[in-house]
């Protein structure tokens, strides 16, 4: 069964008359990597917090089944303890909120929602020091408030961190690689490909193609002006890094 | 000028005029109008078997391991306290409105020397038990002598319908240090009118947290005095008000030496119809050069019907000085409800753990781990009995 499949999707801002995703159909199935590249302001990280829940957005027309269910009904929450995961392109630092309750709250009340037992404190603690160190992400990062006082890096290695520790089914990765120095990102990557497996799979939004090396896609797709303008394989990210996104946003206009 | 209006019926039973919004820094708090019926005072009160332990063991500090001195009903209760009082003469001479009548109508309080460094804290607990309106005064004296420290905790619980008057006066000596941590959990239907008065000498460091939690009417005055260069007095409190709560906080720092350093932190969480005041003065006296004084009330507005006020004050006599303040006031930020939520915590949880944070900040200037754990638990179960309530 597709994991996730949104058709003819049409989305605009709550208040304001401009319609962002214009017509998007994508459908994912369980174990692929599927890459989203455009340029700046095309609709990438529109499309992620429709797919997460935010509020702000308007969807005007088409639909977004996830697992079999209208994604679009749900909650926030409830789409996270389905297994829906966004890396926010820019995750937000909140202060007085330690990481590691943070991180308990959130998959204990996944685990909840799911009808699982809640972990135990020290069985919590083990699995966290264990993606922690796989991720490179110091226990001094770990004893700070959520984000706060995170560099740009650290802060998307900790998004990933919090993707290792809850074990979702669909990944959203929202330019994680913006920030990220050259080791950072093969650990990064290295810690996303660990996650790939048969029954999950992700959306990878970047602007560049070295990502793409480390974590690679099946399929690549064009976002310009709210819409798939272009998909192919692999090779159509070399090609985009090459010539630029000129000659398919001009179809789509 | 208030000869001339007739006394209401409350004013008549305590033979006071009291504070009206004429009066500015009673603007917000008109207690002529708010205090709606007579609390006389000078009533003796026994209280019914049972209460006293029961409203003991309310406390939030009740597994703190303290020094208790317990006053019920204004009177000292040797039965339950550790501790008994010294003679320690009262001397500060306050004019405002509450420290007048205190001074009629206090029947006791703790009157405390302190020497050395004492580790284990001291609670004063004020208890009132049910029974007819009225007031209940009380006034604390309490002396640090020099080089000497001390964890003071001051906690008034209650039941029933009584007007508590509770004056503080404090003293800190020569490299002294006072941690002092007062909850307010007075009964929903009490009013709780309160004067700080602390001086502050010559290198010494004062921490006062105020919880503002019970009673249905409260102001607390707060008067801090520098008079010896050097020390430094740090001032927070947290308010946590649901329904018709209405608290009024005015503090006023007076540097009148060179050198001292005030910090000023108050984080206000107001449900439902609650009032929430927050009025700032800090004053530098002429001469008083290298004064850093900062103030700062954050208000997290949880309810479109709750409503903040904050009035900070400055007043500079010398130049060479930093001092600043700030104010903001909102409801939870959206942004961070959507991240937390996002991750799979439900909204109630998420807007918990949001509260939560955002009155930690004040605590954490409680340097006693298991105070500041008590105080963490009481806002913990103020967040569930809120969500409870719906
Ligand atoms: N809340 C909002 N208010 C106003 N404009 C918005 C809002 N959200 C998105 N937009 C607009 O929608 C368009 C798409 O934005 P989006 O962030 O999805 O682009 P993007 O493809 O992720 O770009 P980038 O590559 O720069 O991250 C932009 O023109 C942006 O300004
Ligand atoms: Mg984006």
């Amino acid at each position: 069964m597709t994991l996730l499949d949104i058709d003819n999707l049409h989305v605009k801002l709550e208040d304001e008359d401009r319609e962002i995703i214009r017509g998007l159909t994508l459908a994912v199935n369980p174990g692929e990597v599927h890459a989203i590249m455009g340029p700046n302001g095309s609709g990438k990280s529109t499309l992620s917090y429709v797919l997460s829940g935010r509020e702000g957005y308007q969807v005007t027309e088409g639909s977004v089944t996830y697992k079999g269910e209208d994604l679009l009904e749900m909650p926030p929450e409830e789409r996270a303890a389905k297994g829906v995961f966004l890396a926010f392109q820019y995750p937000i630092e909140i202060p007085g909120v330690a990481t590691m309750q943070f991180l308990k709250v959130a998959l204990n009340s996944q685990r909840k929602a799911r009808g699982e037992k809640e972990l135990s404190t020290p069985d919590f603690m083990r699995l966290v020091k264990d993606r922690a160190a796989k991720l490179n992400v110091s226990q001094d990062m770990l004893k700070r408030p959520v984000n706060v006082g995170f560099s740009g890096g650290e802060k998307k290695r900790a998004e990933i961190l919090q993707m290792a520790v809850l074990e979702p089914s669909l990944c959203i990765l929202d330019e994680t690689d913006s920030g990220l120095d050259i080791d950072a990102l093969r650990v990064v990557a290295e810690g996303v490909n660990a996650l790939r497996s048969p029954d999950r799979a992700m959306i990878v939004i970047t602007h560049y193609q070295r990502l793409l090396d480390y974590i690679v896609p099946d399929f690549v797709h064009v976002l310009s002006k709210g819409r798939i303008v272009k998909s192919g394989d692999k090779s159509l990210a070399l090609e985009l890094e090459e010539k630029g996104y000129a000659e398919f946003t001009q179809d789509a206009a | 000028m208030n000869a001339a209006i007739a006394r209401t019926a409350a004013e008549e039973a305590l033979g006071f005029h009291l504070p009206n919004r004429r009066m500015e820094e009673w603007r917000w708090t008109d207690l002529r109008q708010l205090i709606d019926k007579p609390y006389p005072p000078r009533q003796k009160v026994e209280a019914k078997g049972g209460d006293v332990e029961r409203l003991l063991a309310s406390s939030p500090f009740a597994g703190v391991a303290a020094t208790r001195m317990v006053f019920v009903n204004g009177e000292y209760d040797a039965k339950h306290s550790k501790q008994s009082n010294a003679f320690v003469e009262s001397t500060a001479a306050l004019d405002d409105p509450v420290n007048l009548m205190n001074v009629a109508f206090a029947t006791d309080g703790a009157r405390l020397r302190i020497e050395g460094n004492v580790d284990t804290p001291i609670e004063f607990v004020f208890i009132s038990t049910d029974a007819s309106p009225r007031t209940v005064a009380t006034r604390n004296v309490i002396e640090i002598a020099d080089d000497a420290s001390a964890t003071i905790i001051e906690t008034h619980l209650g039941e029933g319908s009584y007007l508590a008057n509770s004056v503080t006066e404090i003293r800190i000596g020569h490299n002294a240090r006072l941690d002092r941590v007062k909850v307010e959990l007075e009964s929903h239907d009490a009013v709780h009118l309160a004067h700080a008065h602390v001086i502050v000498d010559r290198n010494a460091a004062f921490r006062d947290f105020t919880l503002t939690a019970g009673a249905k009417l409260n102001r607390q005055n707060g008067t801090f005095r520098f008079i010896g260069e050097f020390a430094d007095a740090k001032v927070s409190g947290a308010y946590l008000l649901a329904g018709k709560q209405h608290a009024d906080t005015r503090l006023v720092v007076g540097h009148e030496v060179a050198n001292c350093a005030s910090r000023e932190l108050f984080k206000c969480v107001m449900d439902g119809h609650a009032r929430g005041i927050f009025q700032g003065k800090v004053i530098v006296r002429p001469g008083a050069q290298k004064t850093d004084g900062k103030q700062s009330s954050h208000a997290l507005l949880l309810s479109e019907t709750a409503e903040f006020d904050a009035k900070p004050e400055l007043e500079i006599y010398a130049d060479d000085v930093a001092c600043g303040h700030g104010a903001t006031s909102g409801d939870l930020n959206h942004d961070h409800v959507f991240y937390l939520k996002s991750r799979g915590i439900p909204e109630a949880e998420a807007k918990a753990l949001l509260i939560a944070a955002f009155v930690g900040e004040a605590f954490d200037t409680v340097h006693h781990d298991g105070i500041r754990a008590a105080l963490e638990d009481f806002a913990a179960r103020w967040l569930t009995e809120r969500r409870r309530k719906g």
